[in-house]
């Protein structure tokens, strides 16, 4: 089976770099949090909508890790288990708000031309 | 990507594994997790820990990219495909080493014979602009080349505007060095006082002469080479300025040259190369003495002559100023110094030879031909490792379908085959390396000597470039020829085809290989069978004399003792009467001009009643001042006449000559010269007495000149000490010990040296010819065979494709012979085409090496015969072998096959 092209598609393919910005907003908000409590905070927030491989996350993890934005720690996760647990930078907030504006500036922009009705 | 960045790559490259089972180990737990929650939600084990890794995605994946975001992917793979390689080649050692040492073998060859045409050839000499510098020679009407007069020398560098600078040598002078325990003789020079600044000579003590110490009177001043300076002098950085003992004469030394210079270390550099002509690849060259010490030349009125032609002559061209051009003005000035001095100019031009030219001009075909030689049989040895991968290629055919069926791209194979190739030549070149430097150190001593230059064969970064990059080329040579075979196909032929039949394209590029190996073998086989055909030709020229038993022995005597001729002879009485009396001499004399040593002279001369020559035509003949006992010591026959006897060496007897056969038959014709009377030098009649055999002197490829041999007491102008030979039962080591004894039992002080038999001169006087003969056979038997393991290989690999069909053909009723026949018929095919090309090729290349043939013509019929008949049987019976096993298949074994 391949994965997405379902023909009633509810779920949606996470688009690059919307996942880094989720996962950044994510660290932001809550602090330090190992792979899977992003997963699990990311399918919580997206109520099943966003389709994800949570496999994914660790490749956008590594990818801003490489670009300063996040730093990891090893830790204990909350039944005790050593875990990486990863946490945003400062150059990963300025990231965060700089992906933010731009975001909010897009989606306005194509809101405004969804919203456009036949000009007859 | 920054440079930390980089390294940080590389390092992660090298060894990363830590961070990767950290990695593999979070990833696991994630999955555990998401199980774990599945579980939760009322899922079986099994079910849940599917789903789980379903949710997560392709994990192999994600730690691959891992790898390809923290390393560098390229080097990985190509470690992943090195390591593969090497354990390929360990799985199939016969097939390893068969590659690695045949290309070992080609690369190694061509590494040696590089690294002399390195030292000789492509090193640029040590000199500033060694480009702008040519040396200049008087230009006979026949277009030979031959020395310079000094009042010539001086005119030239008058007149002409296309030279910054012009020098003269003269290297006619040696010099008996005293010192407390022993003289020795120095081989010496003189030059003008601009030849070490045109060469831009940076001394390494003192300096150079001035042009004041360039004149008669002011010229008592020497330089040292750095040799003698070490040898003899202790390396004394007190020497400069201080008078050292020269033939009993005092000179003030000025200057130290550097231990590198070797300007005239070859006798190469000092002969005049006659272009065109091709005979001098036959010549002797006088025996290279290193110049120790150097004068001034010091012209004087007197010694300002057109007649005599002491000299070499050094320019350096004006910057902007080509050759042709230079030449042009050359040409000019030749035509008007004739003109104005008829007698001695007459039909003379002026020829310019660079100097690189100068210096390597009778080795350069000859060496150009071994490295063309030694390239074809690189070649050879790349398509046998090339027939190898192939055949390789067709056993991995499953391997490689499998590799593509599951998505490896072609590129990838490609990387991966071209992988195993460079691999192998990384061994098999510096294998190579190692091999040309050990057998370049082990050969050197056998090597002629006049090949090399004084800083010897040394290896260096252009002949590991050169290494390298004969090593990468055959490895993609060899390594890329069998990807058009195979990559071109699809992944289902490949995996259809199994091991079956090759393709099309792949036996016709199998067989193309073949072609060409026995083609290319062949052109070496004949050009080797030309050299030795022509070098068995050139020893078994007679000499003229008889060389065994004879030993022959340099002596310098200063002019301070022995001033003149009557002192030399009565030195030379008492030296032949001891001898005579000594255990095992049977005869003994003495000449100046010993043969094959590369030393001569020769003289014009008039016959008593001829009419008078026009201007400037000249009767020539060599000009030889022996002793009594000379003819009858070396074996020359007297023909006619007597030769000189003891009692003409008298004072008062009368002027006599000895004339050998060439020279009576070219200037008496059928007539008796006997009584005939001939002057040369000087104004007093000699009469003709005797007729002797021709002696080879410059060589046994030498032409025959005339010769007159006069009695050594009333020779004039002699510029080198006498030479002695000895008739002797005795082995070399002991005459010599006798000898040297002999010697310094009259003369305490008298330097000895250049003690050799005949036998020793006879044979160096070969030693170019029989090195590059001996060089280009070995090539072409390690061709011939290469070639002959190729043609069976290719005939093997039918035999082994077609073993089924031969067992049909059995099972229906063909002999043995018949499948025989079939299979020799195919290598027939293959050989035939392959003689065919080589014979071709030959005919076109031969004319490459006519200079190097005597007396043997390019185009040789019994050659272009004979050889490829011993190719075709060699090749045949390579193919014999698997045509044979062709014949013993049993058909029922041969239908399973497979």
């Amino acid at each position: 089976m391949s994965k997405g092209r379902r023909g009633e598609n509810t779920k949606s393919e996470v688009l690059q770099g919307t996942l880094d910005l989720m996962i950044l907003k994510t660290l932001h908000a809550m602090g330090p949090l190992h792979g899977f409590g992003i997963a699990r905070r990311l399918e919580q927030l997206s109520q099943e909508v966003l389709h994800l491989n949570e496999g994914t996350v660790y490749t956008s993890l590594l990818r801003m890790q490489d670009a300063g934005w996040i730093a990891a720690k090893w830790g204990a996760s909350e039944n005790n288990r050593k875990a990486k647990f990863y946490s945003i930078t400062k150059a990963g907030s300025r990231q965060l708000a700089k992906e933010t504006e731009d975001w909010e500036r897009i989606s306005r922009v194509i809101g405004r031309v969804l919203r456009l009705d036949g000009q007859n | 990507m920054s440079l930390r960045d980089l390294w940080l790559r590389i390092r992660n490259t090298a060894r990363d594994t830590s961070a990767d089972a950290e990695f593999h180990a979070e990833i696991e737990e994630h999955v555990r997790l998401l199980a774990e929650r599945y579980r939760g939600q009322g899922m079986t084990e099994e079910e849940a820990s599917l789903a789980a890794r379903r949710q997560f995605g392709n994990q192999t994946l994600l730690q691959e990219d891992r790898r390809a975001m923290k390393t560098i992917p390229a080097i990985e793979s190509l470690l992943g495909d090195l390591i593969y390689a090497a354990r390929t080649l360990r799985k199939n050692p016969g097939f390893a080493a068969a590659a690695a040492i045949t290309l070992t073998l080609g690369i190694g060859a061509n590494t040696a014979i590089f690294s002399i045409c390195n030292a000789v050839l492509f090193k640029p000499l040590p000199f500033r602009e060694p480009d702008r510098i040519v040396m200049l020679w008087e230009r006979l009407a026949t277009g030979a080349l031959m020395t310079v007069a000094p009042a010539n020398f001086v005119d030239w560098r008058n007149e002409s505007r296309s030279f910054s600078e012009m020098a003269a040598l003269n290297p006619n002078y040696s010099f008996i060095l005293a010192s407390q325990n022993e003289a020795a003789r120095l081989a010496g020079a003189a030059v003008s006082s601009n030849f070490f600044s045109l060469l831009s000579i940076q001394f390494a003590l003192g300096r150079n002469f001035l042009a004041e110490e360039d004149r008669p009177g002011h010229n008592d001043v020497a330089i040292l080479s750095y040799r003698v300076w070490q040898e003899r002098f202790g390396a004394d950085r007190e020497i400069i300025g201080r008078q050292i003992n020269l033939d009993d004469k005092s000179y003030t030394v000025t200057g130290v040259l550097p231990a590198d210079f070797e300007f005239g270390s070859r006798a190469a550099d000092f002969q005049p190369r006659n272009q065109g002509v091709g005979g001098d690849q036959f010549l002797v060259n006088a025996a290279g003495d290193q110049f120790d010490i150097w004068v001034p030349i010091a012209f004087n009125t007197e010694r300002l002559k057109r007649g005599t032609h002491p000299l070499r002559v050094i320019a350096r061209l004006k910057p902007g100023v080509p050759l042709s051009e230079a030449q042009a003005e050359l040409n000019v000035m030749a035509t008007h110094l004739a003109n104005q001095y008829p007698a001695d100019n007459r039909d003379k031009g002026i020829g310019a030879v660079p100097l690189k030219e100068q210096a390597t001009g009778a080795v350069r075909v000859a060496l150009q031909m071994l490295l063309i030689a030694v390239g074809l049989v690189l070649l050879i040895g790349c398509a046998n490792v090339a027939n190898l991968f192939l055949s390789r290629a067709a056993a991995r055919r499953s391997e490689m379908a499998v590799r593509v069926a599951l998505g490896a791209g072609r590129g990838r194979i490609a990387q991966q085959l071209l992988t195993e190739s460079l691999l192998l030549v990384g061994i098999a070149g510096g294998a190579g390396f190692s091999l040309a430097l050990i057998g370049l150190a082990v050969l050197s001593p056998y090597l002629p000597a006049d090949l090399l230059r004084a800083g010897g064969v040394r290896p260096d970064a252009r002949i590991l470039a050169f290494t390298a990059f004969i090593s990468l080329a055959s490895g993609i040579l060899f390594g890329l020829g069998p990807l058009f075979g195979t990559a071109r196909a699809q992944a289902g032929e490949w995996l259809k085809a199994s091991n079956r039949v090759a393709g099309g394209a792949q036996s016709l590029l199998r067989n193309g290989l073949a072609v060409a190996q026995i083609a290319i073998a062949l052109m070496l086989l004949i050009g080797t069978g030309l050299m030795v055909r022509s070098f068995v030709k050139l020893i078994h020229v007679a000499p003229g004399l008889r060389s065994e038993g004879i030993l022959t022995a340099r002596l310098s005597l200063p002019r301070s003792r022995y001033p003149d001729n009557h002192r030399i002879a009565v030195f030379e009485r008492e030296l032949l009467e001891r001898l005579a009396g000594s255990r095992g001499t049977q005869s003994a004399g003495f000449t100046t001009y010993l043969p094959l040593s590369g030393s001569d002279n020769g003289w014009s001369f008039v016959i008593e009643g001829r009419p008078p020559l026009p201007t400037g035509i000249f009767n020539m003949a060599k000009y030889r001042p022996v002793s009594a006992g000379y003819f009858e010591t070396l074996g020359i026959p007297l023909l006619r006449g007597r030769s000189f006897t003891r009692g003409d060496e008298r004072e008062g007897s009368p002027w006599i000559a000895v004339i050998n056969q060439s020279m009576a038959r070219e200037y008496w014709g059928g007539k008796n010269p006997i009584g005939e009377r001939l002057s040369f030098g000087s104004d007093t009649w000699r009469t003709v007495i005797g007729v002797v055999g021709d002696v080879r002197h410059e060589g046994l490829g030498g032409e025959l000149k005339p010769e007159m041999y006069v009695p050594m007491e009333d020779a004039p102008n002699v510029e080198d000490g006498p030479t002695l030979v000895v008739r002797t039962t005795l082995d070399a080591g002991s005459a010599a010990a006798q000898l040297r004894e002999l010697v310094l039992a009259i003369d305490r002080t008298m330097p000895v040296d250049r003690i050799e038999t005949m036998d020793q001169l006879l044979s160096r006087s070969v030693a170019q010819p029989r090195f590059r003969t001996f060089v280009l056979a070995a090539f072409s038997i390690l061709a011939l065979v290469m070639a002959s393991i190729g043609v069976y290989g290719v005939i093997n690999y039918l035999v082994v494709q077609r073993t089924r069909e031969f067992g049909i053909r059995m099972s229906m009723g063909a002999t043995q012979t018949d499948v025989l026949r079939l299979v020799l018929r195919r290598a027939g095919a293959l050989i035939g085409a392959g003689t065919c090309l080589g014979i071709a090729g030959a005919m076109l290349l031969v004319r490459f090496i006519d200079k190097l043939l005597f007396d043997t013509a390019p185009v040789d019929p019994l050659t272009f015969a004979a050889v490829p008949v011993v190719l075709a049987i060699v090749a045949l019976t390579a193919s014999y072998i698997p045509a044979r096993r062709a014949t013993r298949v049993d058909p029922m074994i041969a239908l399973r096959y497979e």
